[in-house]
């Protein structure tokens, strides 16, 4: 028996290989990006036969996981919720179509939002494709429910989504597991084309099939303790309960045990669709008025269906976004109790006495910014000194961070840095005005969704400057490897795929590679770029602008370290920790200029090409 | 036993998940049970840093308003912003000069709410030592010299000394022990 402090990714890691689970895909995205490389951990120290991959997109991952489960074995993918956008297509098809062997879909949903660009729960993408899901409260929460949700996807042969939300994927607790043991279940695909490849008729009847497979679910999950349970005695009646789930579901059971408080019923499901109709009848008929706390949308409060009685974001009750934090819960529940003519929980204000004092301080803004030494900054700088008046459409990732830098203009998915630049283009030729754009994008997301869209534009004759952000790395998920490196998750080597083969594939003919920390070459060349786009012969021109991850590759990323110092000819304009924001370079209110910060200085020696008044030189 | 929490904040880079670790590591070979909640992706990047740790039989990863016993700052801003955090009674620990921390309008606050605020320049003593990396392990250091909390000041420089890799061992014990040494003397007066 060993135990270790590990990640609720980590917990999620020994559940699935507990289970069995034999196929593992996934991409990166926070806060799921730690569970494949925690399987690859325990699958190595375990010497298990687990297959693994970071494949190239969600959909792909989901697919490859499908496949898998369809020839009898278990398999999983896992992503952020946001993948599941992307995933579902298949996702929606693959309750109706079933299973063999169990498949479970992991979604990591992320309420505030923390890392993402929506607060979407992945409950209500599992209503959508009819898929059951489980919502964990803690890692080892999320550990039992991964070995439930393969047991239940092949007794039902459905997939299944277990929606962990940010506070299990990097919760952290001490977990105890044993030995791990290969599962030798053999691929064996029955062929069965009205099932495997079914027309709209045979849909029809597998639609019909499936939504009697969720009578039985809805049946099991009634009964299904300890993920579903309520405390309420029975034959009693309560003026006030609350039904909850997930992260909330712990939040509250915590709280009550602090405060005392165990008069007041609740009732956790931590399985909430199919929804366990007779577990939450009987609930609502013993309790006069329930309060619902989920995250982060109305799943339960839409099921439970008694308008008179359920209090919560309908109710406005319970904010309709960001977080439920613990002092918002304790908040939010006294709030209801004193609606309700009860006595409240405490007479706690929440932190908010705290909380103005605080306002009252003027504390230093600090909004994340990218790292000191990072080479998408030394882009950016050029590709604004180049086209200052240009349109930037941007996308996700690190470099989504330019937008400090006044270099990003738009972000809306995983891709829509190119489709985005020929919308414009589009938006603008109509009135026969060249607008000049200039469009970025990572490595990692160009594969993930960035082809099809530059395929697209070449085919449409769209025109602007794409700058491809070459670092070898998936940087903001923590440092997954690139397809461009032919390095698989597990350290094997896979066939390195060239960035430059695939850009010319899409038919771009304007092709250059440069160095971003020489910045007065980057800033040449994008304006080369700029007048072949906007050529009348020309076309889409592509840079890449190469330079590994300063974080990623240490020692690679600096060869050359070239320590600096900020002379008196700084006037201090704030160009440099204002525009340029390098963490490293601070002003000293007393001296009124730039100083270097050793510690977190990389030696990158940008910062001599940037300063408008030459003021950083060598050391 | 009652759920100790500790509030660890700081600034991206500083080491707070390394910190969060020491603690944890600690607690952990005491035979404790441990909930943690970390931050990480895009607001890791240079923004403030925030960690919780929970040693105990709690379920759920985040600390409530009010209920935290420790906040562990390496930052003096920082230590301001997670002050909703703290319980009555509870200590504050911030890498800031002594002499001129907390500024007044905390020093209001932490009174009515006997909240005892402590100071080092732990970034100042781990530089002199010649490893302005370690200041996390300075403010571990600080922290178990007031003997407060279930983890004691040996178990503490045992996971120091166990997970400090081999160049760097002997100064970060260095570093531990002129901390404790630091906040012994704070800790008698």
């Amino acid at each position: 028996m060993k135990e270790e402090f590990l990640l609720g990714n980590g917990a999620m890691a020994i559940g699935l290989l507990e289970a069995g689970c034999q196929i593992m895909t996934s991409y990166p995205g926070t806060p799921s990006s730690e569970i494949l490389p925690e399987v690859v951990r325990f699958s190595k120290a375990n010497e298990l036969n687990t297959a693994i991959e970071w494949s190239v997109n969600e959909k792909v991952a989901f697919d490859n996981a499908f496949a898998a489960a369809i020839s009898g074995k278990r398999a999983a993918c896992c992503m952020k919720m946001v993948g599941l956008n992307v995933a579902a297509d298949s996702f929606m098809s693959a309750a109706y179509i079933g299973n063999i062997g169990g498949l479970v879909i992991i979604s990591c949903d992320d309420p505030g939002p923390h890392s993402s660009q929506t607060e979407q729960d992945s409950r209500l993408m599992a209503r959508l494709g009819k898929v059951p899901v489980m919502d964990p409260g803690s890692p080892e929460e999320a550990r039992e429910m991964i070995k439930a949700a393969f047991e239940l996807s092949e007794q039902f042969q459905v997939p299944v989504l277990v929606r962990p939300a940010i506070r299990v994927c990097h919760a952290r607790q001490n977990i105890k597991y044993d030995k791990l043991e290969s599962n030798l279940t053999k691929a064996d695909f029955k062929k069965e084309p009205t099932r495997w490849a079914s027309t709209p008729k045979f849909r029809f009847l597998q639609h019909k099939a499936l939504n009697e497979k969720h009578i039985k679910i809805s049946e099991k999950f009634d009964t299904f303790a300890p993920f579903n349970m309520s405390t309420r005695k029975k034959g009693q009646s309560y003026p006030f309960g609350i039904v909850t789930g997930g992260v909330p579901s712990a939040v509250i059971q915590d709280m009550f045990d602090d405060l005392g408080r165990d008069d007041i019923p609740v009732l956790k499901l931590g399985a909430p669709y199919p929804f366990p109709e007779k577990l939450a009848e009987g609930f609502m008929d013993a309790c006069d008025k329930v309060l619902v706390i989920e995250e982060t949308d109305t799943v339960i409060e839409y099921m439970l269906r008694d308008r008179h009685k359920t209090l919560g974001r309908l109710s406005g009750h319970v904010p309709m976004e960001g977080e439920l934090i613990p002092e918002k819960i304790e908040g939010l529940i006294n709030n209801a109790l004193t609606d309700c003519g009860l006595t409240p929980l405490s007479t706690s204000d929440c932190g908010a006495e705290a909380m103005e004092l605080i306002g009252g301080l003027e504390l230093p803004m600090r909004r994340p910014t990218l790292c000191p030494g990072c080479p998408h900054r030394a882009s950016f700088y050029s590709i604004r000194k180049a086209m200052p008046k240009a349109i930037f459409p941007s996308d996700i990732g690190c470099y989504t961070l330019g937008s400090n830098l006044g270099v990003v203009d738009t972000v809306l998915d995983m891709g829509a840095g190119i489709t985005m630049a020929s919308g414009f283009y589009n938006a603008y030729i109509q009135d026969d005005v060249h607008k000049p754009i200039v469009a970025t994008m990572g490595d990692s997301t160009f594969f993930h969704s960035g082809t099809t869209a530059l395929i697209n534009a070449v085919y449409n004759d769209s025109r602007f400057v794409l700058v491809i952000l070459d670092n070898h790395i998936t940087a903001m998920t923590g440092m997954q490897p690139a397809i461009t490196q032919g390095v698989r998750v597990d350290g094997r080597k896979g066939n390195a795929i060239s960035l430059e083969t695939i850009v010319k594939g899409c038919g771009i003919e304007y092709l250059k590679v440069i160095d971003p920390f020489d910045t007065k070459n980057m800033i040449q060349t994008i304006k080369d770029a700029a007048e072949y786009a906007n050529d009348p012969d020309g076309g889409i021109a592509v840079i890449i602008s190469r330079h590994p991850c300063v974080i990623g590759f240490k020692d690679e990323a600096i060869p050359e370290k070239i320590e600096v110092c900020v002379s008196d000819d700084c006037d201090d304009c704030g160009f440099c920790h204002m525009r340029f924001e390098c963490p490293a370079m601070v002003r000293n209110k007393e001296t009124e200029k730039t100083e270097i910060n050793k510690v977190l200085c990389a030696e990158c020696g940008v910062c001599i090409q940037i300063c408008p008044r030459d003021a950083v030189e060598k050391a | 036993m009652k759920t100790i929490n500790y509030v660890l904040t700081g600034l991206g880079g500083q080491g707070i998940l390394f910190l969060t670790k020491v603690l944890a590591t600690t607690a952990l070979t005491k035979g404790f049970n441990i909930l943690g909640a970390e931050t990480h992706g895009m607001a890791q990047r240079g923004g403030s840093v925030v960690s919780h740790l929970r040693v105990g039989d709690a379920r759920s990863s985040l600390i409530r308003a009010g209920e935290a016993d420790f906040l562990l700052s390496m930052d003096e801003a920082e230590a301001y912003r997670y002050l909703p955090y703290l319980k009555k009674g509870a200590k504050l620990f911030a890498n800031a000069p002594s002499n001129a921390f907390p500024n007044e309008k905390v020093a209001a606050f932490l009174d009515k709410n006997q909240i005892e605020p402590f100071a080092m320049e732990a970034s100042k003593i781990a530089m002199d030592l010649g490893s302005p990396r370690s200041t996390n392990l300075a403010m571990i250091a600080f922290y178990a010299a007031f003997d407060s909390g279930p983890l004691s000041a040996d178990d503490l420089r045992a996971t120091v000394d166990s997970m400090s890799p081999g160049a760097f061992k002997t100064t970060n014990l260095k570093i531990f022990d002129a901390c404790y040494d630091t906040g012994r003397k704070m800790a008698i007066k």
